[in-house]
């Protein structure tokens, strides 16, 4: 019975840091895709989500709904404002644009450390209580997370599929000049896409604010693992992005449920790495030419 | 990628202005060394030299970054390298008590070997790819650094490192030390000189201009690229050796992810085109954070500042200042 129970709460907790790594891998994949630019500031703005948070959640007291729209409309026109005044003249060569991105982690992270500081700041749940299921114990945040993740995904998913808007960021991420051809104006769809992209790290960011806590590094970790679950599921594929990131939270978890947290670590690594090499266009992505 | 229009640019070999920049920029060399001889005694205090030091280590692991640059390649994980120098020399001279001017020649070579054997591998992979790769064999290096505790002593990190002695002269005090950086960042300095302007060079610069033509040119890029890997990243091992013997501590905070990242951002500061653009940006950027400290916390800022201003600025770096000022004054050609 012990060990039935730990690989459900390892399953749960699986799901939760796996739809969040989904969240981040999501947009940092989108941006890619479209732009071709490895976006290395998008765990910053999965911070800004989560100070967002701790802000009008926890210090202003506001409902978390609030929360999360004021997350999503305050970063995503920030975003959008990035792309169009700092890497927008530098989208021409990939390695230009990645390093502009560097810098603009640098500067963010900072920012953050000189008016915030250094020390955590938790944050009270969203919901309390616990969910008994069989022997399992599993408390209603966590499913909570795992729901509202879940949700916004879906939305995001109809968003690309069904609108306008959506089609027409597929058309450019599949061929640009094309796009352009068909009358689709680029120049409006890539801020608009790195504001969606992060916006969408900072719903993760405000979403697991309660479950880890609010400080200026917070964004380093789900931007490694944004890192990972992309190259996992190939980067610029959207699918992929939510598969690995599903996968990687569940091998972390278990992982770290049977083997110790240090040998799970380096066991995504390898298997990153191995995947990199045996497949380089990750388990989803497609060939590039 | 952008070739600056400078007098050593490789394709014009024999013309009287490239042989003339060569002869102004040997002067300049030899002035540097005769003005390094007098430098720890003009500085003002220790701080001064000190901080003399470290930027020519900086230009050493700036210099190596260049050259693997230089096939078309940029690497996310050469603070990992200079790590792995460093504690490779530390602890051979800690455990096993071997003379630190040996076990940083031992270091460099096994840094070497590490990165081409590493290089076979992941080098097939190009652009963001690599450096995707790159950057995870660093997080690799950090993670093994920080939990290797029988060896690497985890966060710790390793105390009481041996100074370096030559000749029965130890190179431990900060102006002492300040001879023996100069000569390193001097040898790296002409060999990445020498190097640029050998066939190898050559061969360097047609896989990072056009990998398919070059490769279809007969030159055998794989191999080229793992060459200029291992180089690179074997000095950086010198590098990050030099670091532990001057300081005499390290720990995995040494050689982490942000200094990758400095480093990318002097060859970006500095200028990518030519390997004069690293030693700029290493000279220009390691001081700035001390020059920054009044400005407590803002350094780091105006840091990344600077280097997204550069970039959309001066896409040539720093050393495009002079022919960016020809052209607009419209005296250039």
């Amino acid at each position: 019975m012990d060990m039935m129970t730990l690989l459900i709460q390892a399953g749960v907790n699986g799901l939760v840091i796996g739809t969040m790594y989904a969240l981040m891998a999501i947009g940092f994949t989108l941006v890619f895709g479209i732009m071709r630019v490895v976006n290395f500031a998008h765990g910053e703005f999965y911070m800004i989500g989560s100070f967002i948070a701790f802000f009008t959640y926890a210090q202003w007291q506001l409902p978390f709904v609030v929360t999360i729209l004021a997350a999503v409309l305050l970063v995503g026109v920030v975003g959008a404002l990035v792309e169009w005044a700092l890497i927008r003249p530098l989208r021409g060569d990939e390695l230009t644009g990645m390093i502009a991105t560097l810098g603009i982690s640098v500067v963010i992270q900072n920012t953050a450390l000189m008016y915030f500081g250094a020390s955590p700041r938790p944050m009270p749940d969203v919901i309390s209580g616990l969910v008994r299921v069989g022997p399992a114990v599993f408390s209603w945040s966590r499913i909570f997370v795992i729901i509202a993740a879940a949700l916004v995904i879906g939305a995001f998913w109809l968003f690309m599929q069904k609108s306008r808007t959506g089609r027409a960021m597929r058309a450019v991420a599949q061929d640009r000049e094309a796009a352009l051809i068909q009358g689709i104006d680029v120049e409006k769809i890539f801020p608009l896409a790195f504001g969606i992209s992060v916006a969408l790290a900072a719903v993760a960011g405000a979403m697991m604010a309660p479950v880890f806590s609010v400080s200026p590094f917070v964004g380093v970790t789900p931007m490694l693992k944004a890192f990972i679950v992309v190259i996992l599921g190939g980067l610029g594929s959207i699918p992929g992005a939510v598969l690995g990131g599903l996968l990687l939270g569940m091998i972390e978890s278990f992982g770290a449920t049977l083997l110790g947290a240090m040998v799970a670590d380096m066991l995504q690594l390898a298997l990153v790495i191995a995947i990199l090499l045996v497949r380089p266009s990750g388990l989803m992505g497609r060939k590039e030419a | 990628m952008n070739t600056t229009d400078t007098t050593v640019a490789p394709p014009a070999p024999k013309s009287r202005a490239s042989a003339s920049g060569l002869w102004t920029r040997l002067a300049l060399v030899a002035a540097a060394c005769v003005a390094a001889g007098f430098t720890p005694g003009l500085l003002p205090n220790l701080f001064y030299v000190h901080i003399a030091n470290l930027t020519l280590i900086s230009g050493i692991f700036a210099l190596s970054l260049w050259i693997i640059y230089s096939v078309g390649q940029l690497s996310l994980c050469h603070a990992a390298f200079a790590g792995l120098g460093a504690y490779c020399s530390a602890l051979l001279s800690l455990r096993l008590g071997v003379p630190p001017a040996l076990s940083l020649v031992i270091a460099g070579l096994f840094t070497a070997t590490m990165a081409a054997l590493l290089g076979a591998v992941i080098l097939r992979l190009r652009g963001v790819y690599f450096v995707l790769v790159t950057f995870l064999f660093g997080q690799m290096f950090t993670l093994l650094a920080l939990n290797w505790q029988d060896v690497t002593n985890g966060a710790n990190g390793l105390i009481s490192i041996a100074p370096i002695k030559l000749l029965g002269i130890s190179f431990g005090p900060r102006s002492m030390f300040f001879y023996l950086a100069f000569a390193m960042f001097m040898a790296t300095l002409l060999f990445t000189w020498a190097l640029s302007r050998s066939t190898f060079g050559r061969a360097f610069n047609s896989i990072e201009q056009n990998i398919d033509l070059a490769e279809s040119c007969g030159i055998d890029t794989a191999r080229f690229q793992v060459i200029a890997f291992a180089i690179g990243s074997g000095i950086a091992g010198v590098g990050g050796a030099l670091i532990a013997h001057y300081i005499r501590y390290i720990s995995p905070d040494t050689f982490t992810f942000h200094n990758s990242v400095a480093y990318i951002t002097m060859l970006v500061v500095g200028g990518r085109s030519i390997f004069w653009g690293a030693v700029v940006g290493a000279a220009f950027l390691t001081p700035l954070p001390e020059f920054l400290r009044d400005f407590e916390g803002l350094q780091h800022i105006i840091y990344g500042a600077i280097m997204v201003l550069v970039l959309r600025t001066l896409p040539g770096g720093l050393i495009s200042i002079p022919s960016t000022l020809r052209r607009l004054t419209g005296g250039g050609k």
